[in-house]
């Protein structure tokens, strides 16, 4: 009971008093519903639209999932890869780090060529924005592992493959997941960027809105976004709980 | 001639409004030193052709011998109704149905001056497919690249079975199309067709406007309250735009040059081209007959009902709201 009142409570607090807020300024203002619509009308364009929204939240959280996997084996990979030698990391590490910067909503026209409209264009979009913070927090994790610890492991004479396993990547997990938590949010932006131009989904209902002046389908839209976003972060921090409650004390006080 | 009808009642209906910017006109000579009134005006695309009057008129002083010190803004992807409706800018450029649909969602925005009296959207095909109408390329089926929500494609959906078709976003680039000769898309019968052929594509034209949805484009919009209160302010506008319309209709090259100096993707040779493939979209016989930008309510009627029928809009518009008449 305490539990659920530390934890839910505070953030429902704001929700309530910020969407009421919202809602009076607004209607105070007489702002007009094309600029600024009200939360109520957000939901009432949610409800209505519902059977757009829907089908359309699934096939975003779709190309999301695909991409967000793609995102953790290929950064995960690239990390360790890495991580094996200074001189691979000196060579390749800038390279990695062109993903990060790389504007997506320029190349984004060229996703639909090189793979063609529809899903493909939209999951390389959502990839290429979040496999930058898997790699350099797995990375970082790999490489901050205690040298005293590596020297014990050497000492046993371990093979790699042991140390890999056995040291480096637990030792990493904490920074992995700090990773993935930022991946998540941004493997949604790319998502929507990517049906921009390659089509499907809340990134069209988002297009179609704004065309149609539905300024509040736009919001409703933008929360169901949102909500997966919050839904991904929110599966994060479950598999961080148990993957790391038996070793990483700051897990074991939450 | 229900279409003249029309708008001559509308005209009668406006009389305190025009009469007032009559006497104004005739009591100030074009020439007379007079206080300048700034206005900002934001496009809602790059300078090319579609705006050339404007350009003109700027260029050749239409508007500063109103009194009129025009400041060009907005561009590419302006949400130019809601700038327009906040007072952000006091005329913006709109297609007809966003006319409509805005005031549908509550805006007072108010046509004042449509540059198209055919609207020169279309969907480009490539000619080698051997296509000779819109009903043609949907039996046939492919890609159709168009921008999600368009007014139009919901017209085209209700009127031609689409289901053969596959419908993708059109990101503003023609390259998709080069690239595949199955592929269609949406087009401004100015823009994309001279690209692409300038690209070494044998493209081919369909007008939106054949189908029977034919609102008007390029439309210069006001708040309805900019109207009310300051009917001559809209006035010396449309009448400096309609001056520069005719000069640019009969050489575009001065203020071809002066919007090539601002958009430096478009080469000389393309505004040129473009700039005579409007020339009858904009000066057909009813704008011989009313002026350049000149509009009837039946075209406003029709269009009102239409975007009713198709659910675009939420209740029955009223066609006489959407514009005034600037005489």
């Amino acid at each position: 009971m305490s539990r659920l009142r530390d934890t839910v409570l505070p953030p429902a607090a704001t929700f309530v008093l910020t969407t009421a807020v919202a809602e009076i300024a607004i209607r105070a203002a007489h702002v007009s519903p094309l600029l600024l619509p009200t939360p109520s009308a957000v939901v009432r364009a949610a409800v209505a639209h519902a059977p757009t929204l829907l089908p359309a939240l699934a096939t975003t959280a779709k190309a999301v999932a695909i991409g967000l996997s793609l995102s953790i084996s290929v950064g995960l990979v690239v990390a360790i890869a890495l991580s094996a030698s200074r001189f691979v990391e000196r060579a390749f590490y800038p390279y990695a780090i062109f993903f990060q910067i790389v504007p997506i909503v320029a190349i984004a026209p060229l996703l639909v060529i090189w793979f063609g409209y529809g899903m493909r264009a939209v999951v390389a979009a959502a990839f290429i924005v979040s496999v930058f913070p898997v790699i350099a927090n797995a990375l970082a994790g790999l490489l901050s592992v205690d040298p005293a610890l590596r020297d014990l492991f050497r000492l046993y004479g371990a093979s790699g493959y042991a140390r890999l396993v056995k040291l480096s990547l637990p030792w990493a997990l904490p920074s992995v997941l700090v990773g993935l938590r930022i991946a998540a949010g941004l493997a949604v932006i790319g998502a929507i960027v990517g049906e921009f131009v390659g089509g499907g989904g809340l990134g069209v209902v988002v297009l179609e809105a704004m065309r149609q002046q539905r300024t509040d389908l736009v919001f409703a839209a933008v929360l169901h976004a949102a909500a997966l976003g919050l839904a991904l972060f929110a599966a994060v921090n479950v598999a961080s709980h148990f993957a790391l409650r038996r070793w990483h004390s700051q897990e074991n006080e939450t | 001639m229900k279409r003249i009808g029309a708008s001559l009642a509308l005209a009668a209906a406006l009389g305190v409004a025009c009469g007032d910017t009559r006497k104004e006109q005739a009591s100030n000579p074009p020439a007379s030193p007079q206080p300048v009134e700034n206005v900002r005006i934001a496009l809602n695309w790059k300078p090319e052709p579609e705006f050339g009057g404007l350009y003109e008129a700027q260029r050749a002083g239409e508007f500063a011998k109103r009194g009129l010190a025009v400041e060009i803004t907005g561009g590419p992807g302006a949400p130019v109704v809601q700038m327009v409706e906040a007072g952000q800018v006091e005329f913006g450029f709109a297609a007809a149905d966003e006319v409509v649909v805005a005031r549908d969602r509550g805006s007072d925005v108010v046509a004042v001056f449509a540059t198209y009296q055919t609207n020169p959207q279309g969907v480009m095909v490539h000619a080698s497919r051997g296509l000779s109408s819109l009903r043609d390329l949907f039996t046939a089926g492919g890609t159709l690249a168009v921008e999600p929500g368009l007014a139009y494609v919901k017209h085209l959906q209700k009127e031609f079975d689409l289901s053969k078709m596959t419908i993708v976003p059109y990101g503003y680039s023609i390259a998709p199309f080069l690239n595949d000769p199955q592929m269609a898309q949406q087009v401004f019968v100015t823009a994309e067709p001279i690209a692409a052929k300038r690209q070494g594509a044998d493209p081919q034209v369909f007008l939106i406007a054949e189908t029977g949805f034919d609102p008007y484009a390029a439309v210069v919009i006001a708040s309805g309250a900019q109207v009310r209160e300051h009917p001559e302010r809209v006035a010396k506008l449309v009448a400096a735009l309609r001056a520069g319309w005719r000069a640019y209709l009969d050489d575009p090259g001065p203020a071809n040059a002066a919007m090539g100096v601002l958009n430096k993707e478009m080469d000389a040779e393309t505004f040129e081209l473009a700039a005579d493939a409007q020339k009858p979209l904009i000066e057909d016989d009813f704008a011989r007959q009313h002026g350049i930008g000149a509009m009837s309510q039946g075209r406003w009627a029709t269009l009102a009902s239409q975007l009713r029928a198709l659910a675009i809009v939420d209740k029955e518009p009223d066609p006489r709201a959407c514009w005034v008449e600037v005489p």
